[in-house]
């Protein structure tokens, strides 16, 4: 592949300080709009916001050609690696504090410069999309300002070369995210909507922090604990901390080098080799703690994060609402970019993953169980873009299983080709609502592909894409983690060939709402119900990039073709994206590969290159026959009144009123809070605190003080009767003792 | 240079000379006081950033000193200075000044004068407060800041002003009176008579010794045997001095359960009350806990260290909840202060290094913050009078400026990355999960990142979003010139803050480092330490110029190019 282009000719010195321009382009984009958006004129607003990104994009083009380098390489300082294939960029340090600093750090490697080139292409198709779709929107300027700032904070978080770093992106984007799903602010819905998504990601977010502090706890034992030899003892590694601090993604990968280190102060048994990572941590706040539990439950932390932002269970409620705002906005955000994030983010810490197999087998079953519920309420749905969403919240459940059976490069094409095809359908979708008077309900279309020929081929395209049908993209990228689940073993854990089973259900059911979804509204006859009576196909601005991302969904396929590669140092059988991948995800495999060796547990190097053509003909196969069945059934090709079974009713209402989920999460966790801050506020601030102690102690204070006064009431009549009354009893008193 | 060495006398004292200045203006030339208060403000604003610019990060711990001797037989002198931490917080003061003022220029049109002159002396009293090195002399610098405060919000407070500043004045004289006493407990314990002294340097270094002896013979009876008397005292009374000093504070802070007063005294004070108040008069709550109660009661802290990050964490929690249960914006924006000042307590309760920068930093964090959030919704207040969130709705639409202010910063106050508010929220959970406390309190504590989400964008979204309910909504003008000159300030504070920390980290980090190695001469089990000993040494004494020879009313100036004690100088920063 490196044939196919010349080399990079120009200094790479420049490239990696022009690094930042990446990301400072749309944020000056974002700030022209935001600023002095409301002065320009429509034009002058979309040229600024599209010719943004159109600049990320050719700059992160060259990127990714001079990522075909061998010069293009970047010295780890916390061990004597290096990442080879990458670039990289430090603008000082941005806070520091006791041991701990970040750094404004980017590095872009070949996995964050495939985002670089989805994040901006997509996006720039999508701004591009949006200057005819947002046309007669009043705030259109706030509009691409937001955008902007999205793809902006987008290219921050793949840019990243450190935890805190890709959590400025992470937050930045669940931001942007918040602010254009309530974009229609009058809207009530419509903003709750955002803060519903903001919270729900808030959530998320709470995990990763979480997780990302127990890191650096680990990082400063290893420092302390690690057997000599190993990279966390070296002077490097100290150099290391300093300069970047511990959270710096090359100080991770040297702790995952360190975590698999053979220790020889361990009892070597049967089942547990003596590696550093089953020592317990002997100081600091983790004492007591072994360190592949640590990691564990750090994984699992990372996994909180991501499911908020990936939208996988229990916290995928968010992003089917979020489809209140502008559908460009699902098309970029909620499908193509920010959603896919925790997918990056576990790519990005691959490393990390696959230290702990019960981790993995956790994302692999969240990732199976949210793939077939989100399909399951997929079927029930009638609006196109909940089913939309769904099958995003589906597909980036397949992701998950990805990165649970250890196929990185399996879920992270996933990401990719998703991008692509769910982008065209997601426009494809605005598209027809902009020429049917913003009908979203499926079963009041119909007929489209007469009037809406360009959306008709290219949703077409995008649904075949999805299924999974052998010339499109869809086809490798998911039948390539089914296939990893089939053949994976976590050998501790033995859950992925059950999910292989269940993923199979849910590729099927896949195939059949995406039928359903395409030949409700393009097929068939128009619906009387229909707002408007005929459709208009939309201008070219939004069609182009249809067209173009239609283009993408097919050719993508090559990236998951095994046999291709004419590379002589490539595995036989190896498909491009994994070739491609391997400098990123060469560390994971090593530890996964020598799995069985070290960790007693892991992946099995065996059946990891064994593509069997089976595998992918079975998953292939019942896709077909599903979406045949589901087309067969919509299509009316079988004359006769079409009725849903009666038994099944119910079941259909379960699911389209999505199980409940939300009505549940409403009554468990939304209510009780709201309770107990009410009864909090009412028994505890209000009477406890302040009524009872504080106008207590006063109240107190001010009867003791009435009681004294009665006491000094200055009348000497008063004190008078009181000395009598005084010296009466004490005469008593002492007569009594005289006569006893 | 000697301009610097009376540099901190300007910045104390010269809103009080404006204040004078004031008396002199006829009280019907609204315009005039005005400006002239501006003007103070500003000259004191240009002092303040003096005064942060001459502060030498890797210099000796106090800086700008200025010594007179005043009363001095009862070992008391008129002693100013600053660390890193004072300097800071003079600087915030100072920025809030002028903007105070201009938050004030439309909605205060009675007693113009007295509310003027309340704001400056109030500006001097907390500039002394901060400034200060004599501890009696912080006293009565924390005792005066109670009189203008309560005027501000007995006198130009709203309809229950009169309740809510009685209350707001019992609640905190309670505290420092009982402080009080704990003082001079201190100071008869400090020595023999004569040699006793109020300066805050002498005070500590002479409770040093007996501090060791009392945590040697807290972690060990065998250390018990032979105490000083001094030792001896401490170990028997010092939790009830260490529980008076923290009384005081954590009632300023405000800490649970004894933030009751806060609610009412926001809810009732004018926008200016408000923004002072949460800007900086809280902080002297937190300031009071790192210059005075930990470092002279280190033992006392250790020992009550799982109480004070209870109550912490409680508030933390807590007032979250609280503000979720609240229909009055004021209110909430109160119950959030509690939330935020939590994060302050908990960060320097790690005593450790990161939590303690981050509570340094979030105490300035949340000046700004919340004090732009009060002086924003000051401005709908200033329109409409009212104050509950039913009341709004919709306000996107008329005042789309105002809006874009009220939800950046909204976003810093919940910590987002970009903001300043992440950098303290970060710095004190990391501290909190590096320090000794246990796990889930930090885990406890990161719950706090979801509710300050939820609270905070549940008023955006009642005030801002949705449907204009009210038809007097409708026609709200959006802020005028004078309104986007006071809130842009704060708004650019809040990103340089948050992208640019590292100068204003650097000249916070000596303090850090030796508050929290003054803490850990005390630690119970020392397992870490986090200072080499030659560094440790340097950061747990206290150096200060000498006590100049007493000659009543003749200023003696202190050369800080020449330092006074061979060892004054503490090691270059890595």
């Amino acid at each position: 592949m490196e044939k196919l282009f010349p080399e990079y000719p120009f200094p790479l010195q420049t490239l990696e300080n022009g690094l930042w321009l990446i990301i400072a382009l749309p944020l000056l984009g974002a700030f022209i709009n935001g600023v002095f958006g409301k002065a320009l004129s429509r034009k002058s607003v979309h040229w600024v916001a599209c010719a943004s990104v159109g600049g990320s994009f050719l700059l992160s083009l060259l990127v990714i050609w001079a990522l075909g380098s061998a010069s293009a390489f970047v010295p780890n300082p916390f061990s004597s690696d290096t990442a080879r294939y990458a670039l990289s960029a430090d603008y000082g340090t941005w806070f520091s504090a006791g041991g701990f600093k970040v750094n404004f750090g980017l590095l872009a490697d070949r996995l964050s410069a495939s985002m670089l080139l989805v994040i901006t292409g997509v996006g720039f198709l999508i701004h591009l999309y949006s200057t005819s779709y947002m046309e007669h929107d009043k705030g259109y300027a706030k509009y691409f300002c937001f955008l902007n700032l999205f793809v902006a904070m987008m290219l921050t978080l793949v840019l990243a070369d450190s935890l805190v770093l890709l959590f400025v992106g992470w937050e930045g984007v669940g931001l942007c995210s918040y602010l254009l799903i309530g974009f229609w602010y009058d809207d009530n819905a419509k903003a709750w909507a955002g803060r519903k998504a903001f919270i729900t990601n808030r959530i998320g977010d709470f995990g990763f922090l979480v997780a990302s502090f127990l890191l650096v706890l680990l990082v400063a034992a290893a420092v302390k604990e690690a057997p000599q030899g190993t990279p966390a003892t070296s002077y490097r590694f100290s150099v290391g901390l300093h300069e970047k601090g511990p959270l710096a993604f090359q100080s991770l990968s040297a702790l995952a080098t360190t975590l698999v280190a053979q220790d020889s102060s361990l009892e070597p048994s049967e089942n547990v080799p003596p590696l550093f990572i089953h020592r317990h941590i002997e100081t600091g706040p983790l004492k007591g703690y072994s360190y592949a539990g640590v990691m564990t439950v750090v994984l699992l932390f990372f996994l909180l994060g991501a499911a908020g932002k990936s939208a996988q269970l229990p916290l995928y409620v968010w992003l089917p609402d979020a489809m209140a705002g502008p559908t460009p906005v699902s098309a970029l955000i909620h499908a193509a970019t920010m959603v896919t994030a925790g997918v990056y983010l576990f790519c990005r810490i691959s490393y990390l993953v696959v230290l702990s197999p019960f981790a993995m087998a956790t994302i692999a079953v969240v990732g199976c169980l949210t793939a077939l519920i989100a399909a399951l309420i997929a079927f029930a749905q009638d609006d196109i873009k909940k089913i939309l969403a769904y099958s995003t919240v589906s597909q980036l459940g397949f992701m998950f299983m990805g990165i649970g059976c250890g196929l990185f490069w399996a879920a992270f094409l996933h990401v990719v080709t998703h991008a692509f095809f769910k982008a065209c359908m997601f426009l494809g979708a605005g598209s027809v609502m902009h020429g049917n008077g913003d009908e979203t309900n499926i079963k009041r279309l119909g007929g489209l592909r007469k009037e809406m020929p360009w959306t008709a081929w290219t949703f077409l395209i995008g649904t075949l894409a999805i299924t999974g049908i052998v010339p499109l993209s869809g086809f490798f990228s998911k039948d390539a983690i089914l296939f990893g689940l089939e053949t994976q073993q976590l050998a501790d854990v033995h859950v992925l060939h059950t999910l292989y089973y269940l993923g199979l259900v849910a590729a099927a059911c896949t195939a059949f709402y995406m039928v359903r979804l395409y030949v409700l509204t393009f097929e068939g006859q128009r619906s009387p119900l229909a707002k408007l009576p005929h459709a208009h196909e939309s201008a070219w601005p939004m069609t182009l990039p249809l067209g173009v991302l239609a283009v993408l969904s097919i050719v993508a396929i090559l990236h998951g073709f095994p046999y291709l590669l004419p590379a002589p140092n490539a595995s036989p059988n190896q498909t491009l994206m994994e070739f491609y991948l391997t400098p990123v995800f060469g560390l994971a495999n090593r530890i996964g590969f020598h799995a069985q060796t070290l960790l007693g547990n892991g992946l099995d190097k065996a059946s990891w290159e064994s593509l069997l053509w089976t595998g992918w003909l079975k998953a292939w196969l019942i896709a077909l026959a599903s979406g045949g069945i589901s087309a067969f059934l919509y299509l009316k090709l079988w004359r006769g009144e079409r009725k849903f079974p009666a038994i099944l009713e119910p079941l259909r209402r379960f699911a389209q009123n999505k199980f409940f989920v939300d009505e549940l999460y409403e009554l468990l966790f939304i209510e009780r809070a709201k309770g107990l801050a009410k009864g909090l506020y009412r028994y505890i601030d209000a009477f406890l605190v302040d009524r009872v102690a504080v106008h207590g102690t006063a109240q107190t204070v001010g009867f003791v003080g009435k009681v004294l006064c009665w006491f000094q009431n200055g009348n000497v009549q008063a004190y008078a009767s009181a000395i009598a009354l005084a010296l009466a009893v004490g005469l008593t008193y002492a007569l009594l003792q005289v006569l006893s | 240079m000697n301009a610097s060495s009376t540099l901190l006398n300007y910045v104390v004292f010269l809103p009080m000379a404006f204040a004078l200045l004031l008396l002199l203006l006829p009280g019907n030339e609204k315009g005039q006081i005005r400006f002239a208060t501006l003007l103070g403000m500003l000259v004191n604003l240009v002092t303040g950033i003096w005064a942060f610019a001459a502060f030498k990060p890797g210099g000796p711990e106090f800086q700008l000193e200025y010594r007179l001797s005043w009363l001095s037989d009862l070992g008391i002198s008129y002693h100013l200075g600053v660390d890193g931490l004072a300097v800071a917080l003079v600087l915030l003061t100072a920025v809030l000044g002028p903007l105070v003022v201009l938050s004030s220029w439309r909605f205060v049109e009675e007693r113009v004068k007295e509310f003027h002159v309340c704001l400056l002396i109030l500006q001097t009293a907390m500039m002394g407060a901060l400034c200060s090195l004599d501890v009696m002399l912080f006293y009565i610098f924390f005792e005066a800041m109670l009189i203008p405060m309560y005027f501000l919000i007995g006198v130009f407070g709203s309809e229950e002003r009169q309740k809510a500043a009685l209350k707001f004045f019992l609640y905190t004289l309670v505290g420092s009176l009982l402080m009080l006493l704990a003082l001079l407990w201190v100071f008869f314990l400090s020595g023999p008579e004569g040699t006793r002294s109020f300066d805050y340097a002498a005070l500590y270094n002479s409770l040093m010794d007996a501090n060791r002896e009392v945590s040697l013979c807290m972690q060990n009876n065998a250390h018990c045997s032979n105490l000083s008397a001094t030792a001896a005292a401490l170990l028997q009374w010092g939790p009830w001095m260490f529980g008076a000093f923290a009384l005081a504070f954590a009632i300023k802070v405000p800490m649970f359960p004894v933030h009751t007063w806060l609610p009412d005294a926001h809810v009732q004070a004018p926008v200016a009350g408000s923004m002072v108040l949460a800007g900086v008069l809280l902080k002297m709550g937190t300031f009071g806990f790192w210059r005075y109660a930990m470092p002279l009661f280190p033992a006392q802290a250790w020992a009550y260290q799982n109480v004070l990050v209870a109550l912490s964490l409680i508030g933390i929690v807590y007032g979250a909840l609280m503000c979720l249960a609240q229909k009055d914006i004021k209110k909430l924006i109160a119950y959030s202060s509690v939330s935020h000042m939590g994060f302050c307590m908990l960060g320097m309760l790690t005593f450790q290094a990161e939590g303690t920068m981050g509570a340094a930093y979030q105490m300035l964090n949340h000046g700004v913050s919340t004090g732009a959030l009060f002086l924003l919704f000051g401005m709908l207040y200033e329109r409409r009078h009212l104050r509950n969130m039913a009341d709004y709705g919709g306000i996107a639409k008329a005042m789309p400026i105002f809006t874009v202010f009220f939800i950046i910063i909204t976003f810093s106050s919940i910590a987002v990355p970009g903001t300043n508010g992440f950098v303290g929220e970060f710095l004190v959970l990391l501290g909190t999960f590096k320090s000794n406390l246990p796990m889930w309190a930090g885990i406890l504590a990161t719950t706090g990142v979801i509710f300050g989400a939820a609270y905070m964008l549940w008023v955006v979204q009642r005030v801002f979003f949705g449907p204009v309910t009210q038809q007097a909504n409708a026609s709200l003008k959006d802020i005028n010139f004078r309104e986007f000159v006071t809130a842009l300030p704060l708004v650019l504070l809040v990103f340089f803050m948050g992208l640019r920390p590292q100068p204003i980290l650097e000249v916070l980090s000596p303090s850090v480092e030796r508050y929290v190695a003054r803490v850990h001469q005390a630690r119970p089990n020392p397992e870490a330490k986090t200072l080499s000993p030659q560094r440790e040494k340097e950061a747990l004494w206290m150096h200060v110029s000498a006590l100049p020879p007493p000659q009543p009313l003749h200023v003696q100036q202190v050369d800080d190019s020449q330092p006074l004690l061979a060892n004054n100088q503490p090691g270059e920063r890595p």
